[in-house]
C-alpha cells in the first residue's frame, strides 16, 4: 500500500469538510421549502344539540365552522343552512344559518319557529356547513338525514332540586375488590408519566357478574379479578387513554384515542384469550364513552354527539355505516334508551325513550356547577345517575338513584382522580352494585359500592 | 482530486448521519420571522389554528409545525426539549393560538404563523395562576370556546362544549398523543383552574 502523500491527505480532509457542509446545507434547503398541504384538515362543524326541551323553551341552534386557518388571521368565511322538520319523519325545511358577531358557543345561529321548537313530538334536524373560500362543505351529524340529530320535548319530567352541595360528606365504599400497587407484576397496575407531565394510570374497567376486568394499557394487557385471584390477559394496544367494555360472551373492546401515528380513534375488539378478532376506525374524531348495547359496541362520538354502533352482531360497521346508524339516546338491554343532556352550568336532563317518545324524565338542577355525567343507567325500573359536582378547587361525584317521584338514594364519592384515567369510565354499574375505579400514590383500587335493593 | 471527490462523498454520507443532523431536526425547517400584529382575534380564527396543528405532532418545548397532517419526528423521548421536532407542547400551542406576545406585559395581538418557532414564556402552571398581562383566570363553569383548563403539569383550549358535560379539548396532550381533539373532564378536575385570554374580538 503506497503512503498517502501530504496533498492527498489534504484534499481529503477538504472534501470531507466540504461534503459535510454540502449535505447539512442541501438538507436544509430542501426541508426549508413549503411541504404539501395535509389533506385530513379541511372544514368542519361542532355543535351543542338542545337533546331535551322544555314546554315553550325557545330553541337556538349553534354552529362553529372551522376551516383551514388564513394566512392573514381571520376567522373562516362560512355559511351553511339547517334542515329541519317538526316530528321525527317527513320532509326536512331549509333554514339559513346567520352570522353572528361572536361566536364564543358558535358564530353560526338559526332560531327555530315556535311550531317546530314546541312540537309535541319533538323535531329532528342536520346541518351543511360551507367553507365559502373553497366551496368544501360538511354535515353534521355526517348520517345526514338518515340519522339526523333528534330532539325531544322532556314531559312527564321529574323535577329535582339538589340545592347547594355540601362538600366532605362522602360515602365510604362497602368493599375494595381490586387493590393494585404500581408496576409490572401480576396483580399490580401500570403507572406512566412524570411528575412534570402528569401520570396515567389503568385508564378505564368493567365489571360483569362480579368479576372486575382492569385496562392496564401501561402494561398492554387486561387483568380479570374475581373472589381475591387476579388473572392476567395480554391485549395489543398501543398505551394511550382508552376505555374498555366486555360483551357477554367475553370478549374485550377497547376504545383507543388518536396518536401520533393514527389519526382517527380505534376500536379494538379482542377475544377472551387476549387475540385479535378486528379493529374498525370510528366515524368521528372523538369519542366520549364506549358500553355494550343489546347489539354490540356502542361509543358516543363528537362532532355528532350521538351513539353510535362500531359492531353489530359481532361484525364491525364501516364508518358509514356507523354515521347512518347514530342516535342521540344510548340504547339499552331492555329495548329502551336513555338521553341525557348537561345543560347550562348546572343541570342535568335526563329521559327514559322508546323509539322517539319519552316515557320517563328527569329535570335535574343544583346551585352547585354540575360537571360530566359518569353513568347514567337503569336498575329495575329506576335510574341510577352519577355525576360530577364541583367548585373551583374541589369536587365530588354525586349518586342519584331515582324513580318516578324523584330521588329514593343519593351520597356522595370522593373522586380518588390522583392519576388520569378516561374521561367517562370511572363508574361502572354490575347488578345492584356501583364500581368506582380510583388511584392514589400507592396505586390503583376498585371500590364498590351496595345500592339499596328495590322492593 | 480523486481522493477529494472520495472525501466529499463520505461528507455527505457523514452529513446523513443522526449525530450531525442532531439539531438540524425538524426545526431547520422553521423560521424566526416577526409576528404580526392585529387588532383583531376571534375564538373561532384560534380554532381553526388550533384545529390545524391536529396530526403535526407535539415537542416538549416546542411551538413549530407545518401544515402536512403528519408528525415528522413521532418518536422523540418524552420530556426533551432538545430533540427539536416538530409540533408544540401544551403551552406553547396555546401561547400561539391565544396570539400573545414573549414580552409578559404586552397585552396586544401577535400572530404566529404555523412554521414560526416560537414557544413563548409561559408554562402551564404559568397560565394557571393568569401570569402574564393577556392572561387571566375565569370561573370553570362559565368557560367556553378557546377558553383553557390549565394544571401544573398541562393546559388544553375548550374547542366546544359537550354533550355529556365534558369537553372537547384542542390540546397538544403528550408525544405519543400528538396534537389532537380529546374528550375531557378538566372542568371539574380540582387540579385544574379555568384560564381565559382578554381581547377576544368576536
Amino acid at each position: 500500500m503506497r503512503r498517502p502523500s501530504i496533498r492527498s491527505l489534504a484534499g481529503g480532509a477538504a472534501g470531507i469538510a466540504a461534503g459535510v457542509i454540502g449535505g447539512i446545507s442541501l438538507t436544509s434547503l430542501s426541508a426549508a421549502g413549503e411541504p404539501a398541504l395535509g389533506s385530513r384538515i379541511g372544514v368542519e362543524g361542532s355543535h351543542l344539540p338542545p337533546a331535551l326541551t322544555l314546554p315553550g323553551e325557545p330553541v337556538r341552534l349553534r354552529y362553529a365552522i372551522v376551516c383551514r386557518p388564513h394566512d392573514d388571521g381571520e376567522p373562516c368565511d362560512g355559511s351553511g343552512e339547517v334542515y329541519v322538520r317538526a316530528g321525527q319523519s317527513g320532509s326536512f325545511k331549509r333554514l339559513a344559518l346567520t352570522r353572528g358577531a361572536d361566536s364564543r358557543d358558535g358564530r353560526y345561529f338559526v332560531d327555530l319557529p315556535s311550531a317546530i321548537a314546541g312540537s309535541e313530538q319533538g323535531f329532528s334536524y342536520y346541518a351543511v356547513l360551507r367553507d365559502d373560500s373553497t366551496g368544501a362543505t360538511v354535515t353534521v351529524p355526517s348520517g345526514g338525514p338518515a340519522a339526523p340529530q333528534r330532539s325531544l320535548p322532556l314531559r312527564p319530567a321529574t323535577q329535582i332540586d339538589l340545592g347547594l352541595h355540601s362538600f366532605g360528606r362522602t360515602r365510604e365504599p362497602d368493599v375494595r375488590p381490586v387493590t393494585a400497587p404500581w408496576g409490572s407484576g401480576v396483580g399490580q397496575a401500570g403507572l406512566a408519566g412524570s411528575r412534570e407531565l402528569g401520570f396515567v394510570g389503568p385508564s378505564a374497567f368493567d365489571v360483569v357478574a362480579g368479576q372486575v376486568t382492569l385496562l392496564d394499557q401501561v402494561n398492554r394487557r387486561v387483568e380479570r379479578w374475581a373472589r381475591g385471584r387476579v388473572e392476567p390477559v395480554p391485549v395489543s394496544v398501543t398505551g394511550g387513554i382508552a376505555d374498555v367494555a366486555v360483551e357477554p360472551d367475553g370478549s374485550l373492546d377497547v376504545l383507543e384515542p388518536p396518536d401520533r401515528l393514527t389519526a382517527a380513534p380505534v376500536l379494538r375488539s379482542f377475544r377472551p384469550g387476549g387475540s385479535l378478532r378486528w379493529s374498525q376506525h370510528l366515524a368521528d374524531r372523538t369519542w366520549a364513552k364506549l358500553v355494550v348495547g343489546p347489539h354490540g359496541p356502542v361509543v358516543q362520538q363528537q362532532p355528532s354527539e350521538q351513539w353510535r354502533p362500531v359492531a353489530e352482531n359481532g361484525r364491525s360497521l364501516g364508518r358509514a355505516a356507523q354515521a347512518a346508524r347514530g342516535v342521540m339516546g344510548r340504547p339499552l338491554m331492555n329495548g329502551l334508551a336513555l338521553v341525557v343532556e348537561r345543560r347550562g352550568a348546572a343541570e342535568i336532563r335526563i329521559a327514559e325513550i322508546v323509539g322517539n317518545a319519552v316515557v320517563r324524565g328527569w329535570r335535574i338542577a343544583g346551585a352547585t356547577p354540575l360537571g360530566e355525567v359518569q353513568l347514567a343507567e337503569p336498575l329495575g325500573n329506576r335510574i341510577v345517575l352519577v355525576a360530577k359536582t364541583y367548585s373551583e378547587d374541589r369536587s365530588e361525584d354525586i349518586v342519584l338513584v331515582l324513580d318516578r317521584t324523584g330521588i329514593v338514594q343519593t351520597f356522595s364519592v370522593d373522586p380518588h382522580e390522583w392519576a388520569e384515567s378516561a374521561p367517562l369510565a370511572r363508574f361502572r354499574l354490575d347488578g345492584s352494585s356501583l364500581y368506582q375505579l380510583g388511584s392514589a400514590p400507592s396505586g390503583a383500587f376498585v371500590d364498590r359500592f351496595d345500592l339499596e335493593v328495590q322492593r | 482530486m480523486k481522493a477529494f471527490l472520495l472525501a466529499f462523498g463520505v461528507g455527505l454520507l457523514l452529513a446523513g448521519a443522526s449525530g450531525a443532523q442532531a439539531y438540524h431536526r425538524f426545526w431547520a425547517r422553521c423560521n424566526y420571522d416577526a409576528p404580526t400584529f392585529m387588532t383583531t382575534m376571534t375564538r373561532d380564527a384560534g380554532q381553526d389554528y388550533s384545529n390545524a396543528a391536529r396530526y403535526e405532532g407535539y415537542q416538549w418545548g416546542g411551538g413549530c409545525w407545518n401544515y402536512d397532517d403528519v408528525d415528522s419526528y413521532p418518536y422523540d423521548p418524552p420530556g426533551d426539549a432538545s430533540t427539536h421536532g416538530e409540533g408544540g407542547d401544551c403551552s406553547g400551542l396555546t401561547f400561539k393560538t391565544w396570539r400573545e406576545s414573549t414580552d409578559q406585559w404586552r397585552d396586544g395581538r401577535y400572530y404566529w404563523r404555523a412554521l414560526r418557532n416560537v414557544h413563548g414564556p409561559y408554562t402551564a402552571g404559568g397560565f394557571k395562576s393568569g401570569q402574564g398581562a393577556p392572561n387571566h383566570t375565569v370561573n370553570k363553569s362559565t368557560a367556553g370556546v378557546m377558553d383553557a383548563f390549565a394544571s401544573e403539569t398541562h393546559i388544553g383550549m375548550v374547542f366546544f362544549r359537550s354533550l355529556y358535560g365534558g369537553d372537547q379539548i384542542v390540546e397538544a396532550k403528550c408525544e405519543a398523543c400528538g396534537t389532537n381533539i380529546f374528550y375531557r373532564t378538566y372542568r371539574s378536575d380540582p387540579s385544574y383552574g379555568g384560564v381565559g385570554r382578554w381581547g377576544w374580538t368576536g
